[in-house]
């Protein structure tokens, strides 16, 4: 079977077992969600077996499973507890924020730690590099939130001037789109700052480890041989070629930020799936909980998928069969 | 920009990967430099200044914890929805700050016999410029009693039809007299607008830009984040001072606090009581603990059903009330709650004013380890084991479970300070600590409650005895009722005070029915809670510190009062 045939069968296969193990998960939890609705209000038994019926939480389990597959694949996530509203309705206006969230903090994270990673490699065993090193592991190991809550306090707090909170200025008047977006932009800089300090650890030792390894090839030496710049070997030879792993975890990196994201949507309120996620846990809204882990999952996936077909490209030897 | 600089240096190599298409690893690199830069140099350039806003000094910003839910009336059970929505939309009749009925859209309401008899108030328009009609007040009323739609159909399980019998009339029948008035709590909505829908379609409507008769118009709604109300020119009463009204969204305390401190907003409703005593430093504000509509109680398992499997022995009530005695309230303020509640008694708050019951000093079942133990000891726990505790004749431990919701640290500190005084007098308590979905459902375990005493706590989500009486009533066994507690001469009396609409014998009825749950014990109320707010006192002036809250409360009058700068 061609590569691609099997890759795709196995990410068909795996989101079959991912929505049905998260059918089970949301409905062997303990906890009646209708008990939990009712809670708020003055319900009899009678109305309550009612509530049960309206929200198809009265057939076997296996029924509730046929009608959610059902469901899905008609494109409907099931209908939101908190906000009486399709779910799916709800997930378009958040998706959006988060994907813009995740996009720029992996840009800035993916370039700023490869610049970081091949200066520490090129310098390999210098103090330069090792106190690199070792400063990024020092932020890899900081927690997401404590970080924003510290960036909430120095920029929001002390210094002033950035904004702490949101998506965009409330009761803002936007004279152009391109106001718009400076405003958006304004308030992308602390959870993206957040983001990248934790995680730019990430790119800067893959990047450098990716770099030794080159560096220590015999057309380096031949580089070097050639008399060319030290500049010229690390940015025009050893860089390139060190980027092979950087492209790839860039991509499952996207899957490595979902938990990250949470945390700094939570801190800053910003609109996305992560601050959707908190919300419904608290007020136990299972229908929204299901769609958002479904859809995490389903990205992770892809983004997995998408790896695969990527180093299959760049590097033909990887899928093929002996 | 450094990253450009990277996209050049690659460009001048001529060593690229063999294709993915048109999409080489340079273009991959160029395209990913450029949308970096595109994306990041707005946010420095932003840096020089921010966005000009609307006037925001006459606009009163409110800072809350959590999103609402929907606009549509017949669904919504989110405090912040019905909060916002008391703006759009009027109510027949209404709450002053001092929580006594004003007129509203009705000028006048009358409830003689089986009837309540509305006079409405003439010239009023919708949002849209339509003119409201007895019509609209018929139809609301209809569309809730017949269909029992959400959380104000239980004013209106006695419905029986209402009618029009001119155009500034209304007139509502019941089955049985009714001592709370529904026109206090049903938002009119416009026929026009919501006849041309179905029941279900009504259900599952959000009502995303709602048209009242209110003080104010929905302006905007941006989910997780704001929503945002304009004032209504044409409004019937006196034109409010705010020109606006903004609610948004923090989800978290400090920077919810530190957010009113900067001015961004004006006033938080629901302070935690972490950030509660930094706010009250600050000059520019003023922080408020006022009464509220809540308590944390001590449920005791009180089921009789053969499936129950909570401990027999708490069916005996002198075994419940030797436990009242053993819980000392004053402590739990203290301690638990950092002083920041009120010790409790009755399962009315204080709040409720006329309505409240308080026991006499020689009433009280609190604190009195010397008449827990003679209980205990005319009981005939008399024997005690190694460790002080008491024992049944037959050697039987005097030992109950307390279970308490994990995440609620006032809880599990009251139940902790509970099992050390109860301790004292004999009786063991082990506490689990459980997550909130774990402890509802071992609670409502309506046929086999596996449990013997809890902690959590109850919210009055309108100004009337009857909700907080009606949850132990035996009709409430499967539905609210807690505790399972089954009092036919409680049931009796609930039905009594609900039909009675002479004021002053209701209360007489409500008290009665107050003091006989306090000395059944079925419930130990420790605390009635206290309402943390604060507000910019340089923003805003004529504010009454309402008990229940500034605002989040049954009155929207402060909104209205409220005088901008001061």
């Amino acid at each position: 079977m061609p590569y691609i045939a099997r890759r795709t069968l196995t990410l068909l296969s795996s989101i079959v077992a991912i929505v049905t193990f998260n059918f089970l998960l949301f409905h062997i939890i303990p906890g009646d969600p209708i008990r939990l609705i009712a809670r708020s209000q003055h319900l009899t038994a009678d109305e309550i077996a009612k509530l049960h019926h309206e929200y198809g939480l009265d057939g076997s389990l296996f029924s509730q499973y046929l009608t959610y597959l059902k469901n899905l694949l008609h494109g409907d996530l099931g209908f939101s507890f908190t906000y009486q509203e399709p779910v799916i309705d709800i997930v378009k206006r958040t998706v959006g924020n988060t994907a813009l969230l995740l996009t720029t903090s992996t840009l800035i994270v993916v370039i700023a730690g490869v610049l970081i990673g091949v200066f520490a490699g090129s310098r390999h065993g210098k103090r330069s590099d090792s106190s690199t090193v070792i400063a990024a592991l020092v932020a890899w190991s900081l927690p997401t939130f404590w970080v924003g809550m510290l960036l909430v306090f120095t920029f929001g707090v002390w210094i002033g001037g950035l904004p702490i909170s949101g998506i965009k200025t409330p009761h803002a008047i936007y004279d152009n789109i391109f106001q718009k977006w400076q405003d958006i932009g304004m308030h992308l800089i602390l959870p993206t700052l957040t983001l990248a300090i934790v995680d730019i650890a990430f790119f800067v030792i893959i990047s450098r480890t990716s770099l030794i390894e080159v560096m220590s090839e015999d057309y380096m030496l031949t580089a070097r041989g050639k008399g060319l710049s030290r500049r010229t070997i690390v940015w025009g030879h050893g860089f390139r070629n060190a980027l092979l792993p950087v492209l790839t975890a860039s991509v499952l990196y996207i899957s490595a930020l979902v938990g990250g994201a949470i945390q700094v949507e939570v801190v800053y309120s910003w609109p996305g799936m992560g601050l959707l996620t908190y919300n419904s846990v608290l007020s136990r809204d299972y229908p929204v909980l299901e769609a958002c882990f479904l859809i995490t999952a389903v990205a992770v996936l892809v983004a997995n998928f998408a790896t695969d077909l990527l180093y299959h490209k760049l590097d033909p030897r990887v899928g093929v069969q002996k | 920009m450094v990253s450009i600089e990277t996209s050049e240096n690659t460009s001048a190599d001529a060593n690229s990967v063999q294709g993915f298409g048109s999409f080489s690893r340079r273009n991959f690199i160029r395209a990913a430099a450029l949308t970096g830069s595109i994306v990041v140099v707005p946010g420095f350039l932003a840096a020089c200044g921010s966005p000009k806003t609307a006037p925001t000094n006459a606009m009163l910003r409110v800072g809350w914890k959590s999103d609402i839910d929907t606009f549509n009336p017949f669904t919504t059970v989110t405090t912040e929805a019905i909060e916002v929505q008391s703006l759009i939309y009027d109510k027949l009749m209404d709450y002053g700050t001092d929580l006594k009925i004003e007129p509203s859209l009705a000028t006048s309401s009358t409830a003689a016999g089986n009837t309540i008899t509305y006079v409405l108030r003439e010239s009023v328009t919708w949002h849209d410029g339509t003119p409201f009609t007895a019509d609209d007040v018929v139809y609301t009323f209809d569309l809730i009693g017949k269909n029992q739609l959400g959380i104000n159909a239980q004013w209106l399980t006695d419905y029986q039809s209402v009618t029009a019998p001119d155009a500034k009339t209304v007139v509502v029948a019941f089955k049985a007299p009714q001592a709370f008035d529904p026109g206090l709590v049903i938002p009119i909505v416009p026929k026009h607008i919501w006849e041309a829908k179905t029941v279900e379609q009504i259900k599952k409507d959000t009502n995303a830009s709602p048209i009242g008769t209110g003080p104010f118009k929905f302006e905007a709604r941006t989910q997780g984040q704001l929503v945002s109300v304009t004032r209504n020119d044409t409004w019937w009463g006196k034109a409010p001072s705010a020109i606006g009204v903004s609610w948004s969204l923090y989800t978290n305390d400090d920077l919810q606090a530190q957010a009113l401190k900067n001015g961004d907003i004006d006033i938080i409703p629901q302070v935690a009581p972490t950030v509660f005593d930094g706010l009250k430093a600050d000059k520019d504000l003023t922080s408020v603990a006022l009464d509220s509509f809540s308590f944390h109680h001590i449920g005791v398992n009180v089921s009789k059903v053969p499936g129950s499997k909570g401990n027999p022995l708490l069916l005996q009530r002198e075994i419940r009330q030797a436990l009242g005695y053993a819980l000392d309230r004053d402590q739990i303020v203290q301690i638990a709650y950092a002083g920041y509640a009120k010790a409790a008694a009755s399962i009315l708050p204080p709040s409720f004013g006329d309505s409240y019951w308080e026991p006499s000093a020689d009433q009280a079942i609190n604190n009195n380890p010397d008449k827990a133990n003679a209980l205990l000891d005319a009981a005939g726990f008399t024997k005690r084991d190694s460790k002080g505790i008491r024992q049944t004749k037959d050697g039987k431990a005097l030992s109950f479970r307390i279970i308490a919701i994990s995440s609620t640290s006032v809880d599990v500190r009251t139940a902790q300070l509970f099992q050390a005084s109860a301790a004292k007098v004999g009786i063991k308590l082990t506490l689990a600590a459980l997550d909130s979905d774990t402890l509802a459902s071992t609670v409502y375990n309506t046929d086999a409650p596996d449990w013997d005493l809890f902690v959590w706590g109850w919210d009055s989500g309108v100004n009337d005895p009857s909700y907080l009486l009606g949850v132990p009533l035996t009709s409430q066994i499967g539905g609210n009722n807690d505790v399972f507690y089954s009092n036919p001469e409680y049931d009796a009396l609930y039905t009594k005070q609900a039909t009675e609409i002479d004021p002053a014998k209701r209360v007489e009825l409500v008290k009665q029915m107050q003091q006989m749950f306090y000395e059944d014990c079925a419930y130990l109320i420790p605390v009635y809670l206290e309402k943390l707010q604060s507000y910019r006192t340089a923003n805003w002036s004529n504010l009454t510190e309402t008990p229940g809250g500034i605002v989040f409360n049954f009155t929207r009058d402060n909104y209205l009062k409220a005088q901008a700068g001061n």
